[in-house]
C-alpha cells in the first residue's frame, strides 16, 4: 500500500452557534448563566485514511458533513476532538471563485486568485495564456469579471485552479455547472492530475461521476461514516438508504 | 515575540499573495468612479479647508505660538497620520468579515487579509502627502533634518496601528459589535488627541492621560519633527514604543486565539 497522506483519526467536529447574536442580549445571558451557545455535532467520530495517488469519493445527503470534511482537510477548520493529518500542498475547487473580486479584470483576478492559490507571479505568467485558453475568454480578459456570466466565471475559477501543481486536489461539486463540453474538459484535467499520482478527493451528487472517476467511496450520513470501499457496492448502499 | 517573527516569517513565504491583495484593495475602490484616484487627495483636501475655516477662523485656535505657522499646515500634519490610523482601523476591522468566502475555503496566513488593508492605507496616505508637501512649498516652510525623525515616529504608528487592527478585526469576526464600537470610539479618540488643538494648551492636571495615549504623543512628535520645533521628547517616544509593542502583541495574540474558529463563526 502506498503512504497514507490524509489520516482522520476519531475526527468530531461541533459547531457551536451563538445563541444571542449581539452584546444587548449576550450579556444579560451570560450574567443570568444561561447557555451562550448550541451545539451541533457536523461529524460524529469519523475515521479513515486515504493514501498517496487514490481518488476517492465523497457520497451522502445535503447536510451530512461532506463539505466540513473538506475543510478540515483543507486546513481551513480544525476538529474539536480527533486528529486530522494531511502531507501535501492542497489545492482546492471547492466553490470556485471565491477569491473573485467582481471589480478586477478577468487578468488581474487570474493573478489574484493564483496568489491564493498559493501560486508565484512566474508561474502564473507561464500559464497565463493557457490559463485563458481553458476557460475560452479571451476576449473578455480585459473586462471586470462582474460582466461575465455565470458560466464564464466558473470557467475562469476552474481554469485558475487546475494550473496550481497540488500534490492533493479537492473537488466540491464544482461540475454540476458549465456546458457538456467544459465538463469533459474538465475531466480530462482530472484524468491528467490522476495519471500524475496527485491524491484526489471528489465530492459529488452524480453518482455516475463517481463510479467513473474514482477508486474508492466513503459514505456520509447524519454526521457518521456509513461504510467504505469500492465505489460500486458503496454507492449501492447509498442507492438504497435513499430509497 | 518568537509567535511572531515566526508570523513575519509565513507572511514573507505568502508575500506574492500580501502584494495581490494590497492591489485589489488599491485597484478596486475607484474602479467605476470618474476622479478615481483624485479621491484620495480630494477627501483630506476638502476636510483640512473646512477644518481650517472652522477652528482658526471662527474659533481661534492657537497654533504654535513659537513658530509661525499656518492653521492649515498645523492640523494638516497632525490630520493626515489621524486619518491613516483611523481609516486603516475602519478597514481592517472588515477585513475578516468582508473575506468570508476566502477564510471558509482556502487555508493561507489570516494576519494577511488585516495586513493588505493596513498597506493599502498606507499607500493613500502617501499620496494624500502630496497636497501636504505642495502646501508647505507655497507657504515656504523651513524644514531641518530634524524631519527625519518622521520614519522612527511613524513606524511606532504603525506597530501600535497594527496591534489594534488585529483586535479589532477578530473580534468584529465573532461581535458584529465591535464595528460600530470602533465607530464611536474614532470619534471620540479624535478630540482627546491633540490635533486640531496644540497640546501646550492642555492643562496640567491633564496632561498625564495625553501622555498614555500613545496617538497624542504620535501627533505630537510629527508636528515638532516638521514644524521646526525641535527633537521629539525622546521619554514620551520611548513609552509610546513600549505601549504600542505592547498592543501589538496582545491584539497578535488575541487574534491567534480566535484564528482557529474563524471559519465556524462567521
Amino acid at each position: 500500500m502506498q503512504e497514507t497522506v490524509i489520516k482522520f483519526q476519531n475526527v468530531t467536529k461541533k459547531f457551536s452557534f451563538q445563541s444571542q447574536k449581539t452584546f444587548k442580549e449576550f450579556l444579560p445571558a451570560l450574567i443570568k448563566g444561561e447557555e451562550t451557545s448550541t451545539g451541533f455535532i457536523a461529524l460524529d467520530n469519523i475515521d479513515f485514511e486515504i493514501h498517496k495517488g487514490e481518488c476517492v469519493g465523497i457520497i451522502g445527503p445535503n447536510g451530512s458533513g461532506k463539505s466540513t470534511i473538506l475543510k478540515l482537510v483543507a486546513g481551513v477548520m480544525s476538529p474539536t476532538t480527533g486528529q486530522v493529518t494531511v502531507k501535501g500542498s492542497i489545492s482546492p475547487l471547492i466553490e470556485l471563485g471565491a477569491g473573485m473580486h467582481p471589480e478586477l479584470t478577468g487578468r488581474e483576478n487570474i493573478y489574484l486568485n493564483g496568489a491564493i492559490l498559493g501560486l508565484k507571479r512566474k508561474e502564473i505568467d507561464q500559464n497565463l495564456q493557457s490559463i485563458i485558453n481553458f476557460a475560452g475568454i479571451e476576449e473578455f480578459i480585459n473586462q471586470p469579471v462582474k460582466h461575465y456570466s455565470s458560466g464564464m466565471y466558473m470557467r475562469l475559477a476552474f481554469a485558475i485552479a487546475v494550473h496550481v501543481n497540488p500534490e492533493i486536489l479537492i473537488v466540491d461539486e464544482i461540475l454540476a455547472v458549465g456546458d457538456s463540453a467544459f465538463q469533459a474538459k474538465c475531466f480530462k484535467r482530472m484524468e491528467e492530475f490522476k495519471k500524475n499520482g496527485v491524491t484526489i478527493i471528489f465530492v459529488s451528487h452524480a453518482l455516475g461521476q463517481i463510479q467513473s472517476f474514482c477508486n474508492r467511496a466513503i459514505y456520509i450520513n447524519h454526521s457518521k461514516l456509513v461504510t467504505e470501499g469500492s465505489t460500486e457496492t458503496v454507492c449501492k448502499k447509498y442507492l438504497e438508504d435513499q430509497s | 515575540m518568537f509567535a511572531i517573527a515566526k508570523e513575519i516569517k509565513d507572511i514573507i513565504k505568502w508575500r506574492e499573495l500580501l502584494g495581490q491583495m494590497v492591489g485589489r484593495e488599491v485597484k478596486a475602490r475607484y474602479k467605476q468612479s470618474i476622479l478615481g484616484y483624485f479621491w484620495i487627495i480630494l477627501n483630506p483636501l476638502a476636510q483640512m479647508l473646512v477644518m481650517s475655516f472652522a477652528f482658526s477662523i471662527i474659533l481661534r485656535i492657537p497654533t504654535n505660538a513659537a513658530a509661525n505657522v499656518p492653521y492649515s499646515i498645523f492640523l494638516f500634519v497632525a490630520l493626515l497620520p489621524w486619518n491613516l490610523f483611523a481609516n486603516s482601523l475602519s478597514s481592517a476591522c472588515g477585513s475578516l468579515v468582508g473575506s468570508a468566502p476566502l477564510i471558509t475555503k482556502i487555508y493561507f496566513p489570516r494576519t494577511i487579509l488585516v495586513l493588505s488593508t493596513v498597506i493599502a492605507k498606507i499607500i493613500d496616505f502617501l499620496l494624500a502627502l502630496t497636497v501636504l508637501i505642495a502646501y508647505m512649498i507655497y507657504y515656504q516652510m523651513p524644514i531641518n533634518l530634524n524631519i527625519l525623525w518622521v520614519l522612527p515616529i511613524f513606524f511606532i504608528q504603525q506597530i501600535f496601528t497594527m496591534g489594534l487592527a488585529l483586535f479589532f478585526a477578530a473580534s468584529n469576526l465573532l461581535y458584529r459589535d465591535i464595528q460600530y464600537l470602533l465607530s464611536l470610539l474614532l470619534t471620540l479618540w479624535l478630540y482627546l488627541t491633540p490635533i486640531i488643538y496644540p497640546a501646550d494648551i492642555v492643562p496640567e492636571r491633564f496632561k498625564v492621560f495625553f501622555q498614555l495615549n500613545p496617538m497624542a504623543v504620535i501627533v505630537n512628535a510629527y508636528r515638532q519633527a516638521v514644524l521646526g520645533g525641535g527633537a521629539p521628547n525622546l521619554t514620551s517616544l520611548s513609552i509610546a514604543l513600549v505601549v504600542s509593542f505592547i498592543v501589538l502583541l496582545m491584539g497578535y495574540g488575541y487574534f491567534k486565539s480566535r484564528e482557529k474558529i474563524f471559519a465556524d463563526n462567521i
